[in-house]
């Protein structure tokens, strides 16, 4: 089948995301405006307009009634997703690099980046009742990374944890309750963590890394399941919920994009199956780098979100599906 | 102390007191000396002076020119200069016979005798002039040879030691080839795989780190392979590829085996020129060495194919170089006036050259047979610019691909020439006919490559504009001209890759990485078009049944790596190598089996097919089974640790539920959503029936 052709990003797409029923698809780009889009048919639902700066990251909550959207104005954004509007916007020292809603919705947690003298830091909020005055209210919980910076993040499964994915490839656990480490991966990666995703039922991650390498680890004890080899650093992947597979999607960094021909096909979104990481598709389609990727909660599609600025809804043919792994 | 005991002594002695006197050492008349000189001082006796001292710094040279008083200064000089190359002379002499001429021999002393030593590994046989070979000994070493003891003890029998089998690597019953791959794991630091290319995954039979500094490379029938290294290079062969041979050749950049795999040829530049060293690959002897000025190609030696003879060429000269004794050959040089290129028959002794245009005097393709040094065959040509000589492989034919030039166009200075209107011959010699007949081919289009088949008759030309070239295949049959058999038009390739057993050709571009495989018997249909990006190297397997398209990355920094394919262009097998550097399957020496042989060998091949496609898909099967055992164990660890977490996350499903305020969403599947249908009332009209 042809894939669904999302235009209307400007610039690079920085992060991509379902919600919880797979009927809409979020998407952040460094054009400063969040989009979102019908995952059936690809039609812009709307923007999401008041950043002032590229937006790296956003979330969506489970009942899919507000977004968290950070970027590099230094400020961390909730929106209301139906109508598009500000619920709060909280200022921060420097560019947030990552947010996410709990599995409960109840609390948020943002992450800032380590520039113009600012260390990196993981705030939590709460964002229950949720208004303009959340500006101005102190967060639940500060933990400032001295070892170095977050460049992913994820709520554990119960509200009860956060993972952060870091820049020297370090992978630690937090417990927000003590508000300390619990769990470090110590240097399964040599490379920073670019992107992390839960399986569905949130008992394990995948991580996709600079080191060429994505990984499974177990969201409880950090250990590392499986490792799916590539030769470009990779940016993002994600775990189909319905059968045992993985896609990944990178390239090389954006500077040395002009010299490699898109023939060279190191763009494709590449699938490997989650046992035996093994590699058995590539999907051609994008001509930058894949920034972003996410299968719909149905497993039955998937998008990616690339350097070159397009968001590509993809479904799986039938053959997908009977393609079982002996 | 000693006082105390002359007085003990002189007390025995009668009224003596006068202590100014000598005192008497003379032993008493009784006494017995017990003690050895040794004993006493035997430190001192180990230093004194001996009458060898001196004689081991001296070296006897014989054979040295007779010469009158007059012209003794002169061989003087000339010796000296000789000699003082090994270290300072302290001491000459030339021995005369009555009327003052030289005696033919020399001594010569040298401050030490490590430098004599020197003198003789250095300038023992070292030819002088035609008559002169120099004979070089230790002088210590003819006091050796007249004391040899009359009886002769029979050496002791060496227990028996199993010598490397260097040509074990053709045994394999499978006859799978071996390649070794290169990657430069750090700064003049190359780490070195040797595989074995079995069904249906490649063996690794050997890794060595820093196993060379720069490349490797085999010889010609796969023995031996070099590595190169500060002091020089050295070859390794054998099951575990164990050091053959070392050569101590310091900064070799490049060498050069000998077909045969007797010599080899060690090239390295030095502040004066190219040194260049011809090696026995045996003994590891240095057989002659030369020092060239430049490191053209023109400097290199070129072997006859069977080792018989080296050539160089030089100005106006062919030096061609008898083995074993690498001298010239009828001791004289070939003057050639004008020659500019040569090239010997890979088959035979035969060297072909060309001479260019002088005065009037039309360039000339000459053949040559060796060791007669007779003119076979010639071939004059006009307004020539260049020529190349591409001899066919099987020696069959002899292609001179000749640049001609419609008009010559001199600068004023008539430094600068400059050809107009350029165009192309191909002469044909066919060797194998009698009186050598010529046929020529002429194309008026640029040519960017030619390629001979190595075993048949058919050559093939990529001609035309760089970016939409075309390619042609003539074929030669005796008899009659050349005949195009087949032109393939816009093509963008750059260079033609002959399978070694003919029949097949990849027709690469080499700077996209763009290839086609083209099988020449079955209308040249191309058969498969695969890329690799930025490939700029192609290597087929010595049996024509595998080719490799290899990244480099002396070229390229990204992707480096190769691929395998098979001769019809279906990719095998990819590989992503960091640092990769080189590929190079291990050449194999020509079979022994008889034409005869071969020939029925091909005509029964329907019966051996089945034995080894049986073979092929056992081992195919037996891996695949293999494969899936893995997964399945792969499966069952991985699935009995997601059913334990999976347990967990069952237990935790009512603090999720909570969580999310009494909803459960872990099975809220988005398929469910039900259709309904809403039916509401648009409009009502009246219509009254008439």
């Amino acid at each position: 089948m042809r894939p669904l052709m999302l235009q209307g990003h400007e610039r690079s797409i920085t992060q991509i995301k379902y919600n919880r029923e797979g009927d809409l698809l979020f998407s952040s780009s460094k054009d400063q405006k969040p989009n979102v889009w019908y995952s059936l048919n690809g039609e812009r639902l709307g923007t999401y307009d008041g950043h002032q700066g590229a937006v790296w990251c956003l979330d969506v909550d489970w009942e899919s009634r507000k977004l968290i959207t950070g970027a590099g104005d230094m400020t961390t954004k909730i929106w209301d997703v139906e109508h598009g509007t500000v619920i709060a916007s909280i200022p921060t020292k420097s560019s947030v690099r990552t947010s996410n809603f709990s599995f409960s919705g109840n609390q948020a947690a943002y992450s800032t980046d380590k520039a113009m003298g600012q260390n990196c830091e993981l705030f939590i909020i709460d964002v229950r009742n949720a208004d303009s005055s959340l500006a101005e209210q102190t967060p639940t919980l500060r933990i400032p990374m001295i070892e170095s910076k977050i460049t992913s993040m994820l709520w554990g499964p119960l509200d009860e944890t956060i993972i952060t994915g870091h820049d020297n490839g370090n992978i630690a656990i937090w417990d927000i309750r003590k508000g300390q480490k619990v769990v470090d991966s110590g240097s399964d990666h040599t490379g920073g963590i670019n992107d992390m995703q839960l399986s569905k039922d949130g008992t394990m991650f995948v991580t996709a890394s600079k080191d060429t390498t994505a990984k499974l680890f177990d969201s409880e004890s950090l250990m590392c399941l499986k490792t799916y080899k590539t030769e470009r650093p990779v940016n993002s992947a994600a775990i189909s919920p319905i059968l045992d597979h993985v896609v990944l999607g990178g390239g090389q960094d954006a500077m040395e994009v002009t010299t490699t021909s898109t023939k060279a096909g190191k763009f494709d979104s590449r699938f490997f199956h989650l046992i035996y990481e093994e590699e058995f598709a590539r999907l051609k389609g994008h001509f930058g780098p894949i920034n972003s990727l996410a299968f719909h909660p149905d497993g039955k599609s998937y998008a990616s979100g690339g350097e070159d600025g397009f968001v590509r809804v993809q479904s799986f043919d039938t053959t997908y599906f009977e393609n079982i792994f002996e | 102390m000693a006082k105390k005991k002359s007085e003990e002594h002189s007390g025995t002695d009668a009224n003596d007191s006068d202590y100014n006197e000598e005192p008497n050492f003379e032993d008493p008349p009784n006494f017995v000396d017990n003690i050895s000189d040794e004993d006493l001082l035997g430190d001192m006796i180990a230093q004194r002076p001996s009458e060898a001292d001196g004689v081991e710094s001296v070296v006897v040279v014989d054979n040295i020119p007779k010469v009158e008083p007059s012209r003794l200064d002169k061989l003087k000089s000339v010796i000296n200069k000789l000699f003082s190359h090994c270290g300072d002379i302290v001491n000459v002499v030339y021995p005369v016979d009555e009327e003052g001429k030289t005696k033919g021999y020399a001594f010569m002393e040298y401050k030490h005798a490590n430098q004599a030593e020197e003198a003789v590994n250095k300038l023992n046989n070292h030819r002088l002039d035609k008559n002169h070979t120099f004979a070089v000994n230790l002088f210590t070493d003819f006091q050796k040879y007249e004391n040899i003891p009359e009886k002769w003890d029979p050496p002791t029998v060496q227990p028996f030691k199993v010598q490397n089998d260097l040509y074990n690597f053709i045994n394999d019953p499978d006859a799978y080839d071996q390649y070794c791959v290169a990657a430069e794991t750090a700064q003049s630091c190359v780490q070195v795989g040797f595989w074995q290319n079995t069904l249906p995954e490649p063996t690794e039979l050997e890794t060595r780190e820093r196993f060379t500094d720069t490349f490797v490379k085999w010889s010609p029938l796969g023995t031996y392979v070099v590595t190169f290294h500060k002091p020089g290079v050295a070859i390794w062969g054998g099951s575990n590829f164990q050091k053959i041979q070392k050569f101590p050749h310091p900064g070799t950049q490049f060498v050069e085996f000998s077909p045969c795999e007797n010599y080899l040829v060690t090239y390295g530049p030095t502040p004066t020129g190219q040194k260049i060293i011809i090696w026995d690959i045996r003994t590891g002897a240095e057989k002659r060495s030369f020092v060239a000025d430049s490191m053209t190609m023109l400097s290199m030696f070129r072997w006859s194919h069977d080792d018989k003879f080296v050539a160089r060429m030089g100005e106006s000269s062919i030096h061609i170089y008898e083995t074993p004794s690498f001298y010239l050959l009828d001791m004289k040089s070939i003057k050639i006036p004008g020659i500019r290129g040569f090239s010997w028959s890979p088959t035979d002794n035969v060297i072909a050259y060309w001479v260019e245009e002088q005065n009037q005097i039309p360039a000339r393709v000459t053949l040559m047979e060796i060791p007669k040094k007779r003119e076979t065959r010639n071939k004059n040509l006009f307004h020539v610019a260049d020529c190349k000589l591409h001899w066919q492989k099987s020696g069959d034919y002899l292609c001179v691909k000749v640049d001609r030039y419609s008009k010559l166009k001199k600068d004023k200075k008539e430094l600068d020439v400059k050809f107009l209107g350029m165009f192309y011959n191909f002469e044909i010699f066919h060797m194998r006919e009698k009186e050598i007949p010529v046929d020529s081919v002429e194309i008026r289009e640029l040519i960017l490559a030619f390629a001979w088949e190595p075993i048949g008759n058919k050559f093939s030309i990529i001609h035309g504009e760089p970016n939409s070239s075309n390619v042609s295949f003539y074929e030669v049959n005796k008899g009659v001209k050349p005949s195009l058999v087949k032109k393939l038009e816009k093509k963008s390739c750059t260079h033609l890759f002959w399978s070694p057993r003919g029949q097949f050709i990849v027709m690469a571009n080499l700077t996209m990485g763009t290839f086609e495989f083209v099988d020449t018997t079955n209308d040249y249909i191309i058969s498969a078009s695969p890329d690799h990006f930025r490939a700029g190297e192609v290597e087929w397997d010595p049996t024509g049944r595998y080719v490799v398209t290899g990244v480099s990355s002396w070229k390229v920094k990204e992707d480096t790596g190769f691929n395998m394919y098979t001769f019809q262009g279906r990719i095998i097998k990819r590989t992503i190598l960091k640092n990769f550097v080189q590929f190079l399957w291990r050449p194999r020496p020509p079979t022994l089996l008889s034409e005869d042989k071969q020939k029925e060998i091909k005509k029964n091949l329907k019966k051996y097919y089945p034995v080894f496609e049986q073979k092929d898909r056992l081992r195919l099967t037996r891996a695949s089974k293999e494969l899936l055992e893995k997964r399945a164990q792969l499966r069952e660890t991985f699935m009995e640790y997601r059913n334990k977490r999976i347990a967990e996350w069952k237990d935790q499903k009512s603090r999720r539920v909570m969580l999310r305020g009494h909803v459960d969403t872990d099975d809220l599947e988005t398929d469910e959503v039900d259709e309904e249908i809403v039916e509401f009332l648009v409009k009502e009209e009246i219509t009254v029936l008439e």
